[in-house]
């Protein structure tokens, strides 16, 4: 386990080889056969299935949690629970009026399920440092929070109604920025935007929502000294571009990126990058070979700002 | 001749995916009126019955909305026009054509947004022994 070697590629340097990350998730509950909801309610379960997960995977670093729901809920949306997912949001108290009318309010650490991550946090901290592995915090982005805060009619605000848009996007970005000083308060080491509907939508949306919206975050990250991210899913193609230049020391993507793509637009623009071993269909399914596909990514990513991970 | 339109949208897994969750939201936060002409499915590619959609319909990207078995929005979360438009071209009939056209200027409704995903199978087959219900 090496995190100087994790934080080095990514930021885009050349590493003795590619460090690697499994992005656990509530993969780390049933590691431990605790149900999903059960161990993110509960800072001592989270932590033994974090830490856990971390020493079975050999890995250079995990993230504390991979669920896209904390900042809504911090912030008043209500949750489904899933015993083998992460919790998904119900509501959207944007979906007929702005964040200012509905009453929101930027999240403190007593809000929602920070509380239960400031205390996981401190328990699987030091146990990480000492296997080597690098603890990352991931906070949802602004527009995919914005999604959770208005509900689907973003997509169509952005177009009809762009002051509407604009405006819960960059409330949405200023709870980014909350939550990048609370992981970094935890001492995370990376810590990384995550905004997988921003590679649903076309590059003058993502220039004109996302990339402002992301600078408070990362300002905050790079401030603190850590090392930051953006982490996008799906097939990102057609914005890949406008990811490189969003700030972050590089980016992450899913299965269904070409990683040849991926590597040279990751070196045109000095950034590390992360993924994509096929999650869905080697992985979960085994309806490819999951060591021919983690060959064909390691080649492809090399040793120069590439970390192995799913995608 | 069928007399609603089928939607399938092809996922990853709409809980655990943002962007297969919103685009299921696009198909269950229209109005009732337009609930009443459509019928639809979320097909996860983590059980089998969602991999044989995904073959059978040609998609290429995730999530993918299809309606009437084309592939109408891959890797785009749809505007409500964008929608009514799509599904106008794809009616049945002249009839219902009219009747969705004639709503292109309701918008997203909000309020039964969790009964239609539940409706649609949303996030409930998600194993990879899981079956499609339809």
């Amino acid at each position: 386990m090496a995190k100087q070697m994790l934080l080095d590629a990514y930021r885009g340097k050349r590493t003795q080889k590619p460090p690697w990350v499994p992005y656990a998730g509530v993969h780390c509950a049933f590691l431990i056969n605790e149900p999903a909801d059960k161990m993110l309610k509960d800072p001592e379960l989270l932590a033994k299935g974090v830490v856990n997960a971390a020493q079975r995977y050999k890995a250079d670093g995990i993230p504390l949690v991979f669920d896209l729901s904390v900042e809504a809920n911090a912030v008043g949306c209500d949750l489904k629970w899933w015993a083998d997912n992460v919790p998904s949001v119900t509501n959207h108290p944007c979906s007929d009026k702005t964040p200012a009318e509905a009453g929101l309010q930027l999240p403190t650490q007593d809000s929602g399920r920070w509380p239960v991550l400031f205390q996981a946090a401190k328990i699987a901290k030091p146990q990480l440092e000492e296997l080597d592995c690098a603890l990352m915090g991931l906070f949802c982005g602004p527009l995919t929070l914005a999604s959770h805060l208005a509900g689907v009619r973003i997509f169509t605000d952005v177009y009809k109604h762009p002051d509407f848009a604009a405006e819960v996007c960059k409330f949405a970005g200023e709870i980014g920025a909350t939550s990048a000083e609370f992981y970094a308060e935890m001492g995370c080491d990376i810590i990384a935007n995550v905004d997988p509907v921003a590679s649903q939508i076309r590059p003058e949306t993502f220039k004109e929502y996302v990339t402002p919206n992301c600078q408070a975050a990362t300002k905050v990250i790079h401030d603190a000294g850590i090392t930051s991210s953006f982490f996008i899913c799906g097939d990102a193609t057609k914005v890949m571009e406008e990811v490189c230049q969003v700030g972050t020391h590089g980016f992450a993507v899913d299965e269904q990126m070409n990683m040849n793509f991926i590597r040279d637009l990751a070196r045109k623009y000095g950034v590390g990058f992360g993924g994509n071993l096929k999650l869905t269909l080697a992985l979960s399914l085994g309806l490819l070979s999951s060591r021919e596909d983690a060959i064909v990514s390691l080649a492809a990513g090399g040793q120069h700002g590439y970390t192995f991970a799913p995608g | 001749m069928a007399d609603k339109i089928t939607i399938d949208v092809v996922t990853l897994d709409s809980v655990q995916c943002a962007a297969c969750g919103y685009m299921m939201e696009s198909i269950a936060a229209l109005p009732d009126d337009v609930q009443e002409m459509i019928e639809y499915t979320e097909w996860s590619i983590k059980n089998k019955d969602g991999i044989g959609k995904f073959m059978e319909l040609g998609v290429q990207v995730l999530p993918s909305i299809c309606i009437e078995r084309d592939i109408v929005f891959p890797s785009i979360i749809p505007q409500y026009e964008e929608l009514i438009d799509e599904m106008a071209k794809r009616a049945p009939s002249e009839a219902m054509k009219d009747r969705i056209e004639s709503l292109r200027d309701v918008g997203f409704q909000f309020d039964k947004i969790q009964e239609n995903l539940a409706k649609a199978g949303a996030g409930l087959a998600t194993r990879t022994d899981s079956k499609v219900k339809k």
